[in-house]
């Protein structure tokens, strides 16, 4: 990607000097097309989530019956004209358990990454900024990190009725730490800076600093830590689930449509494939959306070939 | 140097404490009765009585919990509620097959995402490089269980290559051991591989930026010397690190990897445990799950002044 370039006034018109390009600015002024058409992977994660969004929102329009409603007589039936992704071993239309489905995957995914992007600022801007709070708070944060996040949300659903809400909690949990590492290198790298040292040797109040220096700084780097945090969310909830520490096992979601599929999948792979190709393709639109957002977000990596 | 190992060792012990105490404080913090829930929708208030005091959750937080690591620290990690016997016997029972498949998949990652992400970084921009960056994004997005699936379907069934599902001991003989694993570890590795080949390009790619590497060109040196000897080896710190940080996502692969292929190791004591609400046995695996991290990281920090002399402390 190229240094970009700041386009020359005049000879006539006073122009100010020319900023070194410590950030350089993200092209919006190119338009939404020129921008897209700069960051593809932007384009084509957007488009995919966008997509399926839209399939969770209207998921009782899009030719779905209720996803819940048995009908032994059917069961197990491979995909055909009336059931497009066949049926489960209850005679569950599978088509709608998926579409309904994508509720839950796109829910958790967003509730997780907005809950640990809010808890891990809190944490991160008390490390940053109360020096006697930050060797306890980043000892308890290793701690808490050295627990591997899926078994950590295993251990806590193990202790808790299942629920969508428990499961968000659970994974939360395990992602705050991360964010919370963020957000307290950011603040500690503003800290040494000089605007930051001069606002602070005018008699700025902390609120005041934190509102107007280090906020806009934390915004870019924790959007695209979200964007991970939301894919990585939306694979655990699918394992919680498969395993069964996950959503109740009545609430479609496409980890209990696989864990369902899952004594079966010898004889009939389609009930795991089609859960299973959905949760690819949503983690793979947010990964790639969140590529999209580092590159167009990350000052340093413009300058690499 | 002797001395900086020491207090390397010494600052692991406080954390492993605080693991142990994060796990054990999760009977309290959950929220709702820990007892009622383990215990089960069907149970009677008898049922739930025993529990608690099975758990000792009718005594005082802190006196329990010196209690429980006192116990520990002697090597024992309780009771199962549901079997009645101790969870360390439970656990040495199911560790070969979850080690073996760790160690199997980590050794095989490693020797496939490090050459991936060198030749990326070498032939940057070039097709070489987009596909094998394309198939760290998909290898990143794919859940185990999808890859874990699909490969069982088309070697196993389709194909008939490898056995469907199952372990066999080492004990056994290395070759069947070895078959009943492949599928496994492959399964497991993806995200392992994406997440390992990505950071080696990116190291390389600011290393391959240096003076040193134009010197060494410009003596004449070939380019797999380059690459394997000066460059790598200047990349090294944040490729070991990354490997050390993935360990958590190879643990938590292994419980799903285990249940899709049916094998009976640490994943499937889990996942049992979880559908009989058995919470010591969660704990114990969860705590030793952590200590094998905690340990693993600690040696490649050790190591960092092995890969790069610069490093002294």
């Amino acid at each position: 990607m190229s240094v970009p370039t700041i386009s020359r006034a005049p000879e006539r018109v006073a122009a100010p000097p020319e900023l070194p390009d410590l950030l350089p600015p993200i092209r919006i002024r190119r338009g939404l097309i020129g921008f897209l058409r700069r960051y593809p992977t932007i384009a084509v994660g957007g488009a995919l989530l966008l997509l399926l969004i839209l399939i969770a929102v209207f998921a009782p329009l899009l030719w779905t019956v209720d996803p819940t409603a048995l009908s032994p007589a059917r069961r197990t039936r491979p995909p055909s004209a009336q059931f497009w992704f066949g049926t489960d071993m209850l005679g569950r239309d599978i088509y709608s358990r998926v579409i309904y489905g994508a509720r839950i995957s796109l829910t958790v995914g967003f509730c997780v990454a907005i809950l640990a992007s809010v808890v891990g600022l809190v944490i991160g801007l008390a490390s940053g900024f109360v020096r006697w709070a930050d060797g306890l708070i980043m000892r308890m944060m290793d701690g808490l990190m050295s627990i591997p996040p899926i078994l950590l949300a295993v251990a806590l659903m193990a202790l808790t009725r299942a629920s969508v809400g428990n499961v968000v909690m659970a994974i939360t949990m395990a992602e705050i730490p991360r964010v919370s590492r963020l957000v307290r290198g950011v603040v500690l790298s503003l800290r040494e800076q000089l605007y930051v040292e001069a606002a602070v040797a005018a008699g700025t109040r902390t609120p005041m600093i934190i509102l107007r220096h280090i906020l806009p700084n934390t915004l870019a780097p924790m959007t695209v830590q979200a964007t991970y945090i939301c894919a990585s969310a939306m694979i655990v909830e699918a394992i919680l689930s498969f395993i069964g520490a996950g959503t109740p096992p009545t609430t479609p979601s496409w980890g209990n449509i696989m864990a369902e599929g899952r004594a079966l999948w010898q004889v009939k792979p389609f009930i795991v494939f089609f859960p299973a190709a959905f949760l690819s393709i949503t983690v793979l639109a947010v990964n790639l959306l969140g590529d999209g957002l580092r590159d167009a977000l990350d000052p340093r990596l413009t300058k690499r070939p | 140097m002797f001395g900086y190992v020491v207090r390397r060792i010494a600052a692991t012990i406080p954390v492993m404490a605080l693991v142990a105490l994060f796990v054990f404080s999760l009977l309290y913090i959950a929220p709702g009765d820990p007892a009622a829930v383990i215990a089960g929708d069907q149970a009677t208030p008898a049922d739930v009585e025993r529990i608690r005091l099975s758990l000792g959750l009718d005594r005082p937080f802190l006196i329990r919990f010196g209690e429980w690591f006192w116990h520990i620290l002697h090597g024992d990690l309780g009771t199962s509620i549901f079997t009645n016997l101790p969870v360390t016997a439970m656990i040495a029972q199911r560790i070969e097959p979850t080690l073996s498949l760790m160690a199997i998949t980590l050794v095989f990652a490693v020797l496939i995402a490090v050459p991936a992400g060198v030749l990326a970084s070498w032939k940057a921009g070039s097709f070489v490089d987009r596909a094998i960056m394309g198939f760290a994004v998909v290898g990143f997005s794919m859940p185990v269980f999808v890859v874990g699936y699909l490969l069982a379907y088309c070697f196993a069934l389709q194909l008939a290559w490898l056995p469907v599902q199952g372990y066999t001991p080492l004990s056994a003989g290395v070759r069947p051991w070895f078959e009943n694993l492949i599928l496994p570890a492959v399964a497991l590795g993806c995200v392992y591989i994406a997440l390992i080949a990505r950071t080696t390009r990116a190291a390389m790619l600011e290393v391959l930026q240096q003076d040193y590497i134009r010197a060494a060109r410009a003596k004449g040196m070939g380019e797999a010397a380059i690459l394997f000897i000066h460059a790598l080896k200047n990349a090294s710190v944040p490729v070991a690190t990354v490997i050390g940080i993935g360990v958590a996502l190879l643990i938590g692969g292994a419980v799903v990897t285990e249940s899709v292929f049916a094998i009976p190791g640490l994943g499937r004591l889990t996942v049992d445990a979880i559908l009989r609400r058995d919470y010591p046995v969660i704990q114990g695996v969860v705590l030793l799950f952590s200590c094998i991290y905690v340990l693993l990281n600690l040696v490649i920090d050790l190591l960092y002044t092995v890969l790069d002399p610069r490093i002294r402390y």
